[in-house]
């Protein structure tokens, strides 16, 4: 990329650093380079990596916010980097690794509790009882006939890019090792919506366990860092009330009598 | 960074192969504006729980007769009683604006076939209904109704 | 003690949420009255308003009881499962194991002594 930024303009850049071959904890460290009026958070990261120190690591991959890949700390909020404007900035910009996250490696961190926990609210469509045999509904129009209302129902939810800012910016999620969090419960409370899957009853019941979606406190910080409006915050206030229904009809009508046998783990 | 998160936080169940650093909390988090709201939400908690056990006593003090009642009226006067109550007066006013700017989008979008009002429709009906119920309650407790 | 906690959880919930909705609403105009209007002598409030006869025959009507219960019981439980949640947020998984039920706990005996108390009027 070009290096002229017309203006000789700079900034400083005071980057978490974390090897852990060789540092006991993470520390930061400072570049200062020249920068021009439109680059992105992303770009000046690019260009100390390209140009002044080859051992930084983080991740990138999409450059135009769908991938999700992005997420770091920028002066302390969790950003997409490819989508946040340094001119937003002052002449000192500190990026880390996103909060509430173990630390792999400098602005890498470790994801694999997010990807179990996203496993755990069955993100896929649930047949009922009686479709166990034939496999789900057809018509003349095709398989899983959906009518565009029926897809607003949920289709907001479904638009999560899973960049997991909404669990930096979580309280709960950064005192309570358990808790779902705000993707994986917009997650789940997306499939209750859809029309075609009959799996409310088990993700209520998953909603309930381990990890509650009753820990959450309304704090409203996820819904507010979201860069794709998805508002995780009505899915799991909207799944709570679901959640209590569920409870409550669970005294009147037995449990587990509506729904197609799991299906083998791989 | 803030400090620690819990140790914990977002752990997979099985550790990867490096040892990794431990999480933290976002740099601003105790300073943040918003989450300085978002706590102050939290902390009406106990001006509730007080709010709760004071009218408990006034209510008990009924049920103890005439002199009991006077004598919890007139503790009542005392300044800090009325001060706890300004400040309750603001805590539920605090506590009613946010909640309620919440409430639409915490309702479900559908309840068997029935769809909720559009949320300015029932922010209108939530801040009607508190009026409402305040002017009524004012109204009977300062002699004018009944 | 977190099993016990899940199992109640829902029903926490809903009390929580209405002390938050008619808590709320409820506890406005008794403030305004009886915390503030009638200890500051203020010409809003008729004379002998609050006089113990006309008291105790609004309390003692069945709605008056259900209002005075509602204003106490639910305002408990709103206040006590926030507290509990803004221990957790200081760090407070551990300390919530002992918290909650020492919160939720005060909460249900002044409830209990709350019905007790619209009951016995």
């Amino acid at each position: 990329m070009s290096t002229d930024s017309g203006n000789g303009e700079k900034k400083n850049f005071v980057i978490t650093r974390f090897d852990p071959d060789t540092d006991e904890v993470p520390k930061t460290q400072e570049y200062e380079i020249p920068i021009q009026s439109d680059w992105k958070v992303l770009d000046a990261i690019n260009f100390i990596k390209d140009e002044i120190d080859p051992t930084i690591s983080h991740r990138w991959s999409c450059r135009m916010a769908v991938c999700g890949s992005c997420g770091m700390m920028v002066d302390g909020e969790p950003k997409l980097t490819c989508k946040t404007a340094l001119s937003d900035y002052g002449d000192t910009v500190t990026i880390e690794p996103l909060a509430n996250f173990p630390v792999i490696r400098d602005l890498v961190v470790e994801i694999e509790g997010f990807m179990e926990k996203f496993k755990r609210v069955k993100p896929w469509v649930i047949l009922a009882k009686e479709q166990a045999a034939d496999g789900p509904p057809k018509s003349e129009r095709g398989t899983y006939v959906q009518s565009p209302a029926e897809l607003a129902e949920f289709k907001q939810f479904s638009m999560c890019i899973n960049c997991m800012l909404c669990y930096s910016a979580c309280p709960v999620v950064a005192n309570e090792a358990e808790f779902l969090g705000p993707a994986a419960i917009a997650l789940g409370h997306r499939y209750n919506l859809d029309s075609r899957d009959h799996g409310q009853d088990e993700r209520n019941e998953i909603f309930r366990d381990e990890g509650t979606v009753f820990s959450c406190s309304f704090a409203n910080e996820c819904s507010e860092v979201c860069p794709k409006n998805v508002d995780p915050a009505a899915a799991v206030n909207q799944a709570k009330f679901g959640a209590v229904i569920d409870w409550a009809t669970g005294f009147i009508v037995p449990r587990g009598a509506g729904n197609a046998p799991e299906r083998e783990e791989e | 960074m803030a400090g620690p998160a819990h140790p914990n936080a977002m752990a997979p169940a099985k550790p990867g192969r490096t040892r990794t650093a431990p999480p933290q909390m976002p740099a601003t988090w105790w300073s943040h504006p918003r989450i300085r709201t978002y706590l102050l939400f939290g902390s009406t908690g106990a001006v509730y729980l007080l709010l709760g056990l004071f009218a408990l006593r006034v209510v008990w003090a009924l049920g103890s007769g005439p002199e009991a009642w006077n004598a919890a009226i007139a503790e009542l006067e005392s300044p800090l009683y009325i001060a706890f109550h300004g400040l309750g007066l603001a805590s539920v006013i605090f506590v009613g604006v946010r909640f309620f700017g919440f409430f639409p989008k915490a309702q479900p979008s559908r309840i068997g076939p029935a769809k909720p009002p559009p949320p300015p429709v029932i922010l209108a009906m939530l801040y009607l209904a508190w009026i409402g119920v305040t002017i009524l309650f004012v109204a009977i407790l300062a002699g004018g109704l009944f | 003690m977190r099993e016990f906690l899940l199992r109640v959880e829902p029903v926490i919930w809903l009390l929580f949420g209405q002390g938050l909705l008619i808590g709320t609403m409820l506890l406005t105009g008794w403030i305004l009255i009886v915390g503030i209007a009638v200890p500051l002598h203020l010409d809003l409030v008729a004379p002998e308003a609050l006089a113990f006869e006309r008291a105790h025959a609004l309390a003692s009507n069945p709605v008056g009881r259900l209002v005075l219960g509602a204003l106490i019981v639910l305002p408990l439980w709103k206040g006590a499962h926030h507290l509990r949640h803004l221990s957790i947020d200081f760090r407070g998984a551990e300390r919530d194991l002992w918290l909650a039920p020492i919160l939720y706990g005060i909460a249900t005996v002044a409830s209990l002594a709350g019905i007790l108390a619209v009951v016995r009027l």
